[in-house]
């Protein structure tokens, strides 16, 4: 006890705080930020390689400049589809109370415990037209296009639903109750009222699909040359933008002629990407829908009968068919092949090398994670945390393979990659998982009214003692849920990690790529429903774990 | 027209019964407030009629027609919330203008409507402010506005006044009965201050417990109350427990727990019967005889002085006295009360004693 009291007051101290405060500021600048933009130094050093190689040769311009094109619209595409379609699911798991309710909740979800590379795979194999389909598959989708899309709606949905979800909770719903006995039908007052009110989720979402679909790598990559093998050519010449850099990247540790080029898309996507995210963001803050557009009688006449049904079945059967089905459809596709022996042991060790990294990411994550977020967002008031809290956001919006290949140039500059491998690629996983716990415990410490912390200070508790006690029990299901995202978020990332160690790194996603590869599907799709069955089991009993606390408390 | 009648209403929150047993009708034109103490369910009755929640049991009708099934906003109300619950993202005009908007009423009533509504609440120079720059007391008002400028016919306020300071609050109560006067409206206003109640209303109808205790004009819950918790909840009563002594035509005779005989109204107990009676504070007078107490507070309230005492009969009893009496009085004297015959009421005594009687749940 007597200890304990020291070490309080010691990490009490002003000087203390001070200290570790640098700290965390200095961590995240050098582990989070810098090598995440580190390509762009390329920019400064070699700008006459990039001008040689890249811009003086029109066919490797249009290369790139089609694969940009399509990574653009394919965000765009996907991350209407997803409001279009989330929004009503959203509303329905907020505002109406069923049987089975949690049980929806769960299923939206889902999506997220499946590996990208795993999800990429049972998405091509379900919609890809094929002479010979799979049973019960849908084999319809003849155009890399159209299955990038498709594919990307099922990762990017989850996180639409739980941005809206989230906002929507916090929305009072007497404002549209007032609306309603103002004689505002059930469509008008959700249009004129709730949606107004909760631009910020609609911000959040849109940031996060948009941001999601473009720099996706691995499972767009196992996707199209899953399609290449079913037969459908044309989709080893496609490439989005974080495909082609996926690919350049493996070509270019046999022929460093493509440096420049590969430098050149990074660079160009981060700073797409950030200006387009910029605009959208200010673009939902700023926009206001134009109240005086009411139309009474055609939104009541919607309002009633057979349209709400129809549009919760529709969104309702969205979910089932786009999102939930391709995602789990690499089970049938197992059952229905014919059998192949799988080489379990390097399975094994791809999947303990997997979750070691994951876990040691997620740890790293919180522990510097929250004192970060608990800083930006007590000190509002400076300039200094509104700038970090606007970089934290730069590795989520950055193409995964250029964040890779930029973090690959970054700890290659410090001669780590090649003996430390695993301290390499914890460091790397750390930049894109570090914003996932910041964002979410940042968004929830907001919420919570300063009061509580500062009763608890003036009733004599030292800030630590009241994070301990007041704080961190009205936050634990926040960072539970930054946790969960960090975790398999790592444990499914493939671009990042080929990026960064090339193809020689062993973590199970990596593996399953190079098993597509080689056109071993059969022992691709089983060792993804082990990979799936394997994280889903760990998310059911780390959820089971932090239920039963909480009902503890 | 808006006549409202509620008919066998029962409403349950899992175990909790917000509302049982109510049967009421209210007039086209009528201003009715519901009147009870905190938690007694006059919150959950007006959702019922509003249609914000639906009857566990029985039927609300609006204008003849049975409301089951009829949305919020097809019943044509006007509602003040509790929470007051200003749409965040509209200024005050936006908010008062909402309902012209939905309800489509010509583009001239759009401009019109509102600001003779925002007006009418003197807030017509805020109205470009959103509801975080007002004071409660201002969004209160505006949400009166947004309420009356809907142009519905049947106006269920509740708590409306709660925000405001008690000048204002004054000010409004008689301007809030003028203006629905003036319109025909049907009131149905939730409030927990009896004075409040009192002061606009043609009707109270008093709640307690989910049920309706009694409902009647504002003189007679006073002035003959039919029932105890009434007695004590409008204004304020001394309730003196006693055994009836006789009962002659113009009046009964009391013996207290002391033996003093006093009086009160002519009533149908009979010798013998346990009774409380009930006599307010402003009817007991000092006088040379009488029941026998010794002052043990005094209290200045400005006009008048509150004393408490403590009979001879063992129990507290209130009176008040004009501050510009010559007579000092001062803790510790001894006083004689009386009153006249017609101010005391009798009740018979209940069962489960006084004090649970009067709880306020
Ligand atoms: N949604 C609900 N779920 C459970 N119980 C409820 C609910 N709404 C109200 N109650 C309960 O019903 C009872 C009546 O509540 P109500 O809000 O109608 O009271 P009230 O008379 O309006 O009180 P106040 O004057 O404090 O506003 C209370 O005991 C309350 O706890
Ligand atoms: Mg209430």
């Amino acid at each position: 006890m007597k200890r304990m009291d020291w070490v309080v007051d010691f990490i009490s101290r002003k000087g203390f705080r001070k200290g570790w405060t640098v700290f965390i500021i200095a961590f995240f600048l050098f582990f989070v930020v810098i090598p995440t933009l580190y390509v762009v130094t390329y920019a400064f050093t070699d700008w006459s390689a990039i001008e040689t190689t890249v811009l003086s040769k029109p066919e490797t311009m249009s290369v790139i400049v089609n694969a940009v094109a399509a990574s653009f619209e394919i965000a765009a595409i996907v991350t209407v589809i997803d409001f279009l379609a989330g929004l009503p699911v959203a509303w329905i798991l907020v505002r109406k109370e069923f049987r089975g309710k949690e049980f929806l909740d769960t299923l939206i979800d889902m999506p997220l415990a499946v590996p990208t590379a795993a999800l990429g795979f049972s998405a091509a194999v379900f919609w890809v037209m094929n002479p010979d389909p799979v049973p019960f598959s849908f084999s319809v989708i003849s155009s890399p296009f159209f299955l990038i899309i498709l594919l990307h709606i099922v990762f990017s949905y989850p996180y639409m639903v739980r941005s809206l979800a989230a906002i929507l909770e916090e929305i009072d719903d007497t404002y549209e109750v007032a609306g309603r006995t103002l004689g505002a039908s059930r469509l008008t007052a959700a249009r004129t009222i709730t949606l107004p009110l909760f631009r910020a989720g609609l911000a959040t979402g849109v940031i996060l699909c948009f941001s999601r679909s473009m720099s996706e790598t691995g499972g767009t990559m196992i996707a199209l040359s899953t399609m290449a093998n079913l037969g459908i050519g044309e989709a080893a010449n496609f490439f989005t933008g974080s495909t082609l850099i996926g690919e350049w990247r493996s070509l270019v540790e046999n022929d460093p002629t493509y440096a420049p080029s590969l430098a050149f898309v990074s660079i160009l996507l981060i700073a797409l990407a950030l200006i387009l995210l910029i605009i959208l963001k200010l673009v939902i803050m700023k926009f206001h829908l134009p109240l005086r557009k009411v139309w009474p009688m055609q939104e009541k006449m919607l309002s009633r009968g057979i349209f709400p049904k129809m549009k919760d079945g529709g969104a309702l059967l969205f979910l089932a068919l786009i999102v939930l089905i391709p995602s789990f459809f690499i089970f049938t596709y197992v059952l229905f092949s014919d059998p192949a022996s799988l080489d379990m042991g390097a399975l094994s060790y791809a999947l303990g090398y997997s979750f070691l990294v994951a876990g040691v990411v997620t740890v790293i994550d919180i522990a510097l994670g929250i004192p970060f977020a608990l800083y930006i967002t007590k000190h509002r008031d400076r300039a200094s945390s509104n700038v970090l809290d606007v970089l934290v956001n730069v590795p989520l919006i950055v193409p995964t393979a250029a964040l890779g290949y930029s973090l690959f140039l970054f700890w290659g500059s410090t001669g780590l990659t090649g003996g430390a491998s695993f301290v390499v690629l914890t460091l790397a996983h750390v930049a894109f998982t570090y914003p996932l716990v910041v964002r979410n415990v940042a968004g929830a410490v907001e919420e919570i009214d300063p009061s509580f912390e500062e009763t608890a200070r003036t009733l004599g508790a030292k800030p630590i003692q009241s994070f301990h006690r007041v704080l961190y029990p009205l936050i634990k299901s926040s960072i539970l849920a930054g946790a969960i995202m960090a975790f398999t978020r790592s444990l499914g990332e493939t671009g990042a990690t080929q990026a960064v160690l090339g193809s020689n790194a062993l973590t199970a996603p990596v593996y399953i790529v190079s098993l597509v590869k080689a056109d071993e599907l059969y022992q691709a799709g089983l060792a993804c429903i082990i990979l799936i069955i394997v994280s889903y089991i760990f998310m059911l009993v780390l959820r089971y774990l932090t239920k039963k606390r909480k009902e503890a408390i | 027209m808006p006549e409202v009648e509620l008919i066998n209403i029962a409403k349950r929150f899992g175990k909790v019964t917000a509302s049982a047993d109510i049967n009421l009708k209210v007039a086209d034109g009528e201003y009715v407030t519901i009147l009870g103490p905190s938690g007694c369910g006059k919150t959950t009755l007006i959702r019922m009629i509003a249609g914000l929640i639906e009857p566990s049991e029985g039927k609300v009708f609006i204008a003849g027609k049975d409301m089951t099934n009829v949305p919020i906003e097809e019943r044509d109300i006007g509602y003040v919330f509790q929470n007051i619950a200003l749409f965040p993202h509209l200024t005050a005009l936006g908010n008062v203008a909402f309902g012209p908007i939905v309800k489509d009423m010509s583009e001239e009533e759009v401009k019109s409507v509102p600001q003779r509504y925002l007006e009418m609440v003197k807030l017509l120079d805020r109205m470009g402010m959103f509801p975080d720059e007002l004071s409660g007391g201002e969004q209160q008002k505006v949400s009166l506005a947004r309420a009356l400028a809907s142009g519905a016919k049947l106006l269920l306020l509740d708590e409306p006044l709660s925000a405001l300071d008690a000048r204002v609050r004054m000010d409004l109560r008689y301007e809030l009965r003028r203006i629905t006067k003036d319109l025909g409206l049907t009131v149905i206003h939730v409030t927990h201050d009896q004075e409040e109640a009192m002061t606009v209303s043609d009707r109270i109808v008093l709640m307690r417990n989910g049920r309706i205790v009694e409902s009647n004009t504002p003189e007679a819950l006073y002035l003959s109350p039919q029932n105890l918790f009434t007695a004590n909840f409008i204004g304020e009563t001394n309730l003196l427990e006693g055994v009836v002594k006789e009962v002659l035509p113009d009046r009964s005779l009391v013996e207290l727990r002391d033996g003093t005989v006093v009086e009160a109204k002519p009533s149908k107990f009979r010798r013998g019967d346990a009774v409380v009676l009930s006599i307010r504070p402003e009817r007991v007078h000092p006088a040379n005889e009488g029941l026998n107490s010794v002052i043990i507070k005094i209290t200045y309230m400005g006009t008048y002085i509150r004393i408490t005492v403590e009979s001879d009969s063992e129990d507290t009893m209130l009176f008040d006295v004009s501050t510009s009496e010559d007579r000092v009085y001062s803790v510790g004297d001894r006083v004689n009360l009386i009153w006249s015959k017609r101010s005391g009421i009798l009740y018979p005594r209940p069962p489960e004693g006084v004090e649970e009687a009067i709880k306020l749940e």
